[in-house]
């Protein structure tokens, strides 16, 4: 490399990956780096600025020193020509992690569309260079060895998701045959930093860790279970593999396949070459939360005779580590690179991870505030129903209703959720506790944070997602089902947006 | 071979007692065959004109030749009226799974019932789902329905004697897990009632047939089919 400057375009700064990419990348003096951010740019460089300032890094002062440039325009409808020309490089971690298709359009959009959009614009631009950042997983149902190669046939693949990521690569591909040079980056599942602990988001392994401390939880004020032999079944194979790898180390590698020259298109697989096995993680979540007794077993999703503990350990929906899986390795230069007998997850940073998750309570806190908030830019269920609920529902229409004597769960599937517990009392809101409690419910609702979101916004009617969507009802279904139009009434009430508390606005006189 | 037919849907207004009701007529925009009127279930449960078993039936009928009536009983949607203190009726609801003002949505049925004739004078289709089975028949005259066919009625809650005031071909449908009223018991009920009637058990579909919706119009479609009400194979029915 020589002292010019040697200028990056980088797409999904403000993702989990994407922020320690920048941070990696700008550990090269010579880099300069323009990120795309989604309008509005004041709220998305804000979020930027909080996780570069988490790892050490000053956002508003690399600006003023020329070494970062903010690009506002998202993918993959408002990229222009003028805002990628003159880079050497594009570096496109932007990505969709939904599974399954919604309504949404995606992973499609972001995944697909977005890609082609950036690849157009990048052969329009007369761009050299493409780093393309997909996942391990574009292997599919596959087993066996995984070769760092680019696979023109499609796979048997499991998910939205994984067909998503494999279309953007057959793009990308195709675009380095025809325009430029082409680098596909593959990392497996990602984890906290191998240093700190610290996770900006937390899916795959980290549901298993948070159901894993609902359950330690219940075992605290347990009387009827040894927490040292709880009977659970956990859906797997004991020698099954995980394949995760500390975000700190995928980010590097990727920086530095980056920035390294590249003389034709490539594949790099950014995998564990060590990842531990189920048992091994067992053992480590029953190390930290003092917990011990599940057994794995080859019972299907979902359990139709599940236990108590077993409920509250699925609370969070399937957890059944779909990505956690035997007879699969992949070839990988960058992990050929590690020093031999080290590994890049073990037991002590496995436990940093998770005190840091338990810190953040699962990363709904930012970094150095102490309390409870939600995240700057969404709806906090946890919020709602132990901060709001309580405050409103006796100003309601819900507490006229004299006859109401109901114990209701709410489960909110997906990274931002939970499941909570109220006790109606003719009409009073009695309580309302976060699971694990001694609360029995006599009937659950059960839906995703999207639809929690709507819901509560009223830009969705409750029946209409029961009816017409994914939500379900459990227990007591024609209790449930009678409780709809209740709820439904307070809704109306009571919508709430985003952040906004209609409360404040009854307070203030505006509104109410 | 099935025939596609395009269908015109308007939105219709309907003079109900003391109050005007919001209603969707469907027609072919060729050839109709008969008219129907299908009730939705209870306001409190999801019962408004868009649920998911009428969405279905609605469309398919229409399709089918009919002229199709669905609407919304008072006080959903844009009909006017419902119960007037709502807290007092909700806590009754909730505790009895019933209060006295039920008997002006089956009032609402009886005058979505009398538009429809006024509009197309012929003895139409009558279909309720749910709570609507009860207010369907509890309309029920002589000789003013060409078919009577009733999805998930719940004679736990609701009686049906008025079934005997018509005589036309009855279809029951029902699913095998209903929470509302067990098989056994629809079975006996349906025993009970007169002649010439159909039972369909349909598997694990709940009372709310969610993902089921169509082998309920099917059923439905092909009921009609083979007592001569409506000549279905012409149409297509995957709508």
């Amino acid at each position: 490399m020589t002292g010019k400057p040697f200028e990056v375009f980088l797409t999904g700064a403000t993702g989990f990956l994407g922020h320690y990419m920048l941070a990696e990348l700008l550990a090269h003096p010579h880099v300069r780096c323009r990120v795309l951010l989604r309008s509005p740019v004041s709220k998305s460089s804000a979020r930027l600025t909080r996780l570069l300032g988490e790892i050490g890094l000053n956002l508003p002062s690399l600006i003023v020193e020329g070494r970062v440039a903010i690009v506002e325009g998202a993918l993959p409808d408002s990229l222009r020509p003028a805002d990628i020309s003159g880079v050497d490089l594009i570096l496109h971690a932007a990505g969709n992690t939904t599974f399954h298709a919604n309504g949404s359009g995606e992973p499609a959009k972001t995944n697909i569309d977005g890609t082609r959009a950036i690849l157009d614009a990048a052969a329009s631009a007369g761009i050299p260079r493409f780093v393309f950042v997909s996942t391990a997983y574009v292997c599919g149902e596959q087993v066996g060895h995984q070769l760092e190669v680019f696979r023109p046939t499609i796979p048997q693949l499991r998910n939205d998701y994984e067909q998503s990521k494999w279309r953007a690569e057959q793009l990308v591909w195709d675009w380095g045959q025809r325009s430029g040079m082409a680098t596909i980056c593959r990392p497996s599942i990602l984890f906290g930093d191998s240093r700190t602990g610290r996770a900006s988001a937390m899916k795959g392994l980290y549901l298993v860790a948070k159901a894993t401390e609902i359950l330690a939880r219940a075992m605290d004020d347990s009387r009827e279970m040894d927490r040292h032999h709880i009977s659970l079944r956990i859906l797997g194979r004991s020698d099954a593999t995980c394949n995760v790898v500390p975000i700190d180390w995928a980010a590097r590698q990727i920086a530095e396949i980056a920035l390294e020259p590249a003389t034709e298109s490539s594949v790099h697989h950014i995998t564990n070459p060590d990842p531990p096995t189920h048992q091994e993680v067992k053992g480590w979540l029953e190390d930290y939360f003092d917990i011990a007794g599940g057994r794995f077993s080859d019972a299907t999703w979902p359990l139709t005779d599940a236990n108590h503990y077993e409920d509250l350990f699925y609370s969070l929906g399937n957890i059944c580590l779909d990505y956690f899986r035997d007879g699969l390795t992949f070839e990988s230069q960058c992990a050929a690179k590690l020093s031999p007998g080290r590994r890049l997850i073990d037991g002590s940073s496995f436990a940093r991870c998770l005190k840091y998750a338990q810190a953040t309570h699962w990363c709904r806190t930012p970094s150095g505030e102490k309390d409870i908030h939600p995240p700057s830019d969404s709806f906090d269920p946890t919020w709602y129903f132990e901060h709001f609920l309580p405050e409103a529902v006796p100003r309601s229409v819900v507490a006229k209703v004299e006859e109401l004597t109901a114990i209701v769960q709410y489960t909110i599937t997906g990274s931002i959720g939970g499941s909570w517990i109220s006790r109606f009392d003719r009409g009073r809101l009695e309580e309302t506790n976060a699971v694990p409690t001694t609360l029995k419910p006599e009937f659950e609702y059960r839906l995703s944070y999207e639809d929690l979101v709507d819901v509560v916004a009223c830009r969705k009617p409750l029946q209409d997602v029961f009816f017409h969507g994914s939500a379900e009802m459990f227990g007591d279904v024609e209790r449930a089902l009678k409780m709809v139009p209740i709820i439904g009434e307070f809704l109306k009430e009571f919508p709430v947006n985003g952040k906004e508390n209609p409360l404040m606005e009854c307070r203030t006189g505006v509104a109410c | 071979m099935l025939i596609e037919t395009a269908i015109i849907e308007e939105n219709v207004r309907i003079q109900g007692t003391e109050r005007m009701l919001e209603g969707m007529l469907a027609y072919p925009n060729e050839h109709t065959e008969g008219t129907a009127l299908i009730a939705g279930p209870h306001p409190f449960l999801g019962g408004d004109m868009r649920n998911n078993i009428v969405s279905s039936l609605f469309k398919a009928l229409a399709s089918c030749g009919a002229v199709t009536l669905a609407f919304n009983y008072g006080g959903v949607g844009a009909s006017e009226g419902g119960p007037a203190d709502w807290p007092a009726v909700m806590s009754k609801f909730w505790k009895s799974g019933t209060f006295d003002e039920e008997d002006d949505w089956a009032d609402d049925t009886g005058s979505a019932m009398v538009s429809l004739r006024q509009w197309c004078d012929l003895p139409p289709i009558l279909l309720g789902y749910s709570f609507g089975c009860w207010t369907t028949v509890k309309n029920l005259r002589d000789s003013c329905a060409k078919a009577i066919i009733l999805i998930s009625p719940n004679p736990k809650q609701h009686t049906f004697e008025q079934l005997s005031n018509c005589v036309a071909p009855l279809l029951v449908i029902h699913s095998e897990n209903d929470f509302t009223c067990n098989v056994s018991e629809t079975i006996e009920w349906f025993e009970s009632i007169r002649e010439p009637k159909t039972r369909i058990q349909l598997p694990a579909s709940e009372h709310f047939f969610r993902g089921h919706e169509r082998e309920v119009t099917q059923a439905v479609l092909t009921f009609l089919q083979l007592n001569h009400v409506l000549e279905t194979e012409k149409h297509d029915h995957n709508h």
